[in-house]
């Protein structure tokens, strides 16, 4: 009987999976005895009830198929028997991507539950790189490692734009502090800590490099940032592949190396501390010579050994703290952020499940990088909104940028009365600076009115009360600001005053802010006009990670409080992090 | 660290540096067959030398793998880009295809007279093809091509990872 063709890309995947078998993965596919076990314990599964097709014992079960066939005598004699299966075309692999890019966010919680120790996540993530490796990928996938492969970080900020930033950063903690000695070093060698972050950062949130220098700085520690292998996250953790992993993580090591650093200290981002703590090392083959550490742990560290001194009741309200998969269940970090965060707030809450038991924020695993799995990713989080809202919490406290993007999307999908932030935010903002403070405060009241003077803002907007808001602010700070209630208006005015930024609001009526974007950096007359998206809607969050067109300049999530608008958009009309 | 060797007049040289700011007369930018710049070092183009690259690209259209079509550099400091459409992802006849491209990468050159033209490693990293089958192909295509008739004066690699730098170097190194 002829056998049946097989495409050339399936067989290399097939080929591909022989190698990548290792004893822990083998034993993962051999294991299951199909109990159960981890049906209830998957946040997919129990938004979908009744869709057996999000159980992870089925969902391995598509890859076991497949390696029963091939690489178990078993399935190799007697593939009815055991129900060994191939597969031959590129539309079955385009399906098994969809189950495992688009139906796990590898978060590990069936892994812990599994009483016969299987664990999906680690031949999820295996499976996930067998499809990578023949080009198979969300296109947010692709988008995101090719940035993070040749540009060297995951949002494809460039050199000079990360140096200015942290530049911009360091002035304003200088000013603030009212000591040159404030100052974020660049590149300094010998010193105590080498300090690395997530783009993220950079992109769209630098105030907790601020804050992270501010704690240095009350610390007196010999510390700095690097100006290449800053970027302490990794992609290869998500997609699967074990090359992007090694080069990413050698990068970061062999930068603390040359600056002969002690300490490579990761700011609160869960898969970057996982891949660089933890399997950076096997990936990149590398003899680590040196500590590595989360700064939650340096944080505790200096108000446990009396370097800096905080007061808890700067950090009025109610907090929960989310456990992030990779930092907490992958890595065993549980109690060091509670007591952290018992150190510089009076009212914290636990959330139920916590620790190794707690639920995903959904947006794991990479899923916030793929826009076509959204809706799904969203019903799923209704766990964990129920979770959020039964702590009464005011705000939600979370060690990883991953989980602060995905739990600010179900937060506003579920209508949730809840803002989150992370550990240093809180750690800065309850820091003692002795004597600077009172010269800060000077400083800070000093501080001219207008830092907006001279730039034109259009504002797009079809709510009232935001382009009040927004127009009040801005022009309180000196800018010049023109409205436009609707996208055709907002594109129509752009082109007439050519304004220095744009904010632009996503969900309106008519040409919606997504196709006014759109054409901002298509057309040639108003490409060089900076935009800030301004939304509410989490849909529309591949405009950052999922685009073949240039990424906004600045992005915000609604509601917005006055400090963000201002440093994001100071940052970028005074940073010009864009060129075009 | 920087490896070179000279074929007849032209320096063949390694360098560690990053392609979207050198001073060349051309550079390689490894092409997607929609022609869109897209991410990574496309984004580079696109940050550092404005929308201009992108726009001549629209009205090109498509390419082919194994073509190569130029463009200008924008603002960069390079004068133009050769846009090479190379093989991607495991697909069949890689090696062929990848020194299909280099030569179609070495005629476009010529054609327009650029003296100071760069390389990245061909398909290296995100593209999936190994650091040393890249330079194996690369470095044989353009020996080949420089030990002949040529108005290249000094063609680059520019190779910033070391998983790239040490393979090239290698058998540069070991090149005759």
């Amino acid at each position: 009987m002829a056998s049946r063709p097989r495409s050339y890309k399936a067989q290399k995947v097939i080929d591909r999976l022989g190698q990548k078998l290792n004893r822990q993965v083998v034993g993962s596919l051999a294991a299951c005895v199909h109990c159960g076990m981890c049906t209830e314990s998957c946040h997919y599964v129990l938004a979908n009830p009744d869709d057996p097709t999000f159980a992870p014992a089925y969902k391995a079960d598509r890859l076991r198929k497949l390696f029963k066939r091939h690489y178990d005598w078993t399935g190799r004699v007697l593939p009815w028997w055991v129900n060994a299966q191939s597969v031959y075309t590129d539309e079955e692999l385009q399906e098994l991507k969809d189950i495992v890019f688009g139906k796990c966010t590898n978060c590990r919680r069936c892994s812990v539950n599994c009483p016969m120790g299987v664990d999906f996540a680690t031949f999820n993530r295996m499976a996930r790189g067998l499809l990578v490796h023949v080009g198979i990928m969300p296109e947010g996938v692709a988008a995101v490692s090719k940035d993070q492969w040749e540009i060297g970080n995951q949002m494809g900020v460039l050199k000079e734009d990360y140096l200015e930033t942290v530049e911009w950063m360091s002035d304003e903690v200088v000013d603030e502090m009212g000591d040159d000695k404030a100052a974020i070093p660049m590149d300094k060698k010998d010193v105590n800590i080498v300090y690395t972050i997530n783009p993220r950062e950079i992109k769209y949130d630098p105030r907790t490099i601020a804050n992270a220098a501010k704690i240095f700085y009350a610390a007196g520690e010999s510390w700095t940032m690097p100006s290449e292998g800053w970027d302490m996250t990794n992609f290869g953790l998500f997609s699967g592949d074990d090359d992007l992993g090694g080069a990413v993580a050698r990068r970061v090591y062999d930068k603390v190396h040359d600056l002969n650093g002690k300490i490579l200290v990761m700011s609160e981002c869960g898969h970057g501390y996982r891949s660089t703590r933890c399997e950076g090392p096997n990936w990149a083959g590398y003899d680590i010579d040196f500590e590595m550490e989360s700064s939650v742990v340096t944080m505790l560290r200096y108000i446990k050994e009396g370097r800096i001194r905080v007061d808890k009741s700067k950090n009025p309200g109610a907090f929960t703290y989310h456990d992030s998969c990779n930092f907490a269940r992958s890595c065993g970090m549980f109690e060091e952020p509670r007591e952290l965060l018992n150190l510089v707030t009076n009212d914290f809450r636990e959330m139920y499940p916590n620790r190794a038991e707690n639920y995903c924020c959904t947006g794991g695993g990479g899923a916030m990088s793929m826009a076509e799995y959204t809706p799904q990713r969203l019903k799923s989080a209704k766990v964990k909104a129920d979770q959020l809202r039964a702590t009464g919490a005011k705000y939600v406290v979370t060690s990883c940028h991953n989980c602060e993007d995905g739990l600010n999307d179900l937060i506003k999908h579920y209508k949730l009365d809840m803002e989150v932030t992370q550990l240093v935010n809180l750690v800065a903002e309850a820091l003692i600076v002795d004597k600077k403070e009172a010269v800060a405060e000077v400083a800070a009241k000093a501080a001219p009115a207008a830092e907006l003077a001279g730039y034109t803002i259009l504002v797009v907007d079809d709510e009232p009360d935001m382009r009040e808001f927004l127009t009040t602010v801005l022009e309180d700070n000196g800018a010049t600001v023109l409205t436009a209630a609707d996208g055709d208006l907002g594109l129509e005015m752009a082109r007439t005053h050519k304004p220095d930024l744009m904010t632009l609001d996503l969900s309106m009526p008519g040409t919606d802010g997504a196709k006014v974007y759109e054409t901002m950096r298509k057309e040639h007359d108003l490409k060089g006009i900076k935009v800030c998206v301004v939304t509410g809607k989490p849909e529309l969050r591949k405009l950052i990670y999922d685009r073949d067109i240039q990424r906004p300049e600045g992005y915000l999530d609604k509601p917005i409080a006055e400090d963000s608008l201002l440093l994001n958009l100071r940052k970028i009309l005074e940073v010009g992090s864009e060129k075009s | 660290m920087t490896v070179e060797k000279k074929f007849n007049e032209t320096v063949l040289r390694l360098v560690d540096e990053d392609i979207t700011l050198m001073d060349v007369d051309a550079f390689v930018f490894y092409a997607r067959t929609d022609l869109q710049l897209g991410t990574g070092i496309g984004n580079a183009i696109t940050m550092r030398g404005g929308p201009g690259v992108q726009e001549e690209l629209d009205k090109i259209g498509t390419a082919q793998v194994g073509q190569a079509v130029l463009t200008s550099a924008g603002k960069l400091k390079a004068k133009n880009i050769i846009h090479a459409v190379g093989p991607t992802f495991q697909e069949a006849d890689t090696e062929s295809k990848l020194q299909k491209t280099t030569v179609a990468v070495l005629a476009a050159a010529e054609k327009n007279q650029v003296q100071k033209l760069a390389f990245p490693p061909m398909g290296s990293g995100f593209y999936g093809i190994a650091p040393d089958q890249s330079a194996q192909v690369m470095l044989a295509t353009i020996s080949a091509h420089l030990k002949n008739k040529t108005g290249l004066k000094e063609v680059f690699i520019c190779a910033r990872d070391p998983r790239d730098m040490k393979p090239f170097s290698a058998r540069l190194q070991a090149m005759s």
